[in-house]
């Protein structure tokens, strides 16, 4: 488990502003957010528009939670559930012999295959080492210091 | 409350507010859905004028009549198995870098008729998109497809058109 409070708080900012990103691309153009997400062929019509409308809203709000510091937990929680989601779904689309746009990031046209399987797994062990950080001890007042100057 | 307790109540907190968001800005959106659009296709009005979604009776009519140009946007060899009689073959997937020829020569003023396997099948859709793209005004889809027109027992050929180099994929 990652420690240093400094990698944490970069996981927290790049993680935070990639997942808001990801979202804002998406959120701009929904219908062919929900075109990426029918050509999956796991879900219809309904929910993919669905889908398309919320979840880059999921990924804004939780990116921006994420990088601001609020809610941290539960912000690096929806994004690691996410991710992890993402990772299974291009594997079984790999697997499915499908050859769709992964619509990982909006109109930007890329594959679901390894690389994106790869990206995603960098993003999730960022996610877990947030969802997973120790709550950062409380500073000892002077009174509970074990050195806080000369006992009598 | 325990973090994981915690984490779990952010999570659902998070997911709440984005379908309150999402809800609240694509009102437009979410009306046009509900009063039917986006049911065949995601495709925004102006963007896809000229491309419409047709039954079987209308497809039937267009084949019979000789009015439309027939594509075929399945793989050449799910084509050459079988397909709608004087259908050309132009695999969706074969079309992304090049329309086969056989559709760059065809006039864009012709109808064109497209059709895939059938059942929630993309590859017409994706079809009918580089038609458009390519200058053709009159695209119809045949959202049915192969499964439709067979199950309704009208005619079918083998082999009849050879697939361009380089098709492939569904």
């Amino acid at each position: 488990m990652i420690r240093n409070r400094t990698v944490l708080v970069v996981f927290r900012v790049v993680l935070g502003g990639l997942f808001i990103y990801a979202g804002v691309v998406k959120a701009l153009e929904p219908l062919d957010f929900a075109q990426n997400i029918r050509n999956y062929r796991l879900v219809g019509q309904s929910l993919s528009f669905a889908a398309a409308l919320v979840l880059p809203w999921l990924e804004i709000l939780a990116g921006a939670f994420l990088a601001a510091g609020i809610w941290k937990r539960g912000a690096a929680l929806v994004i690691s559930a996410l991710l992890a989601f993402f990772i299974v779904l291009t594997a079984v689309t790999m697997a499915r012999g499908l050859d769709v746009d992964c619509g990982c990031f909006g109109p930007v046209e890329r594959k679901a295959g390894w690389g994106v399987i790869l990206e995603d797994l960098a993003m999730l062990y960022a996610g877990l080492a947030l969802l997973l950080a120790r709550r950062p001890r409380p500073w000892p007042g002077p009174a509970s210091a074990p050195h806080s100057g000369p006992r009598g | 409350m325990s973090e994981a307790g915690r984490a779990l109540r952010q999570a659902a907190a998070l997911a709440g507010l984005s379908v309150l968001v999402a809800a609240a800005l694509h009102v437009p959106l979410v009306g046009r859905f509900l009063r039917g659009e986006f049911r065949q296709s995601f495709f925004q009005a102006g963007e896809g004028q000229g491309i419409r979604m047709i039954t079987l009776g209308e497809a039937e009519d267009l084949w019979r009549t000789g009015q439309a140009v027939l594509w075929d946007a399945r793989a050449a060899e799910i084509y050459g198995r079988g397909h709608v009689p004087g259908a050309r073959n132009a695999p969706a997937a074969g079309a992304k870098d090049a329309l086969p020829a056989a559709v760059l020569e065809t006039p864009r003023d012709r109808t064109c008729l497209v059709y895939c396997e059938g059942g929630g099948c993309l590859s017409s859709l994706a079809l009918s998109r580089r038609l458009h793209d390519a200058g053709f005004r009159d695209v119809r889809v045949f959202a049915g497809g192969w499964e439709e027109w067979t199950a309704a027992g009208l005619p079918v050929e083998e082999d009849r058109d050879r697939a361009p180099e380089g098709a492939g994929g569904r």
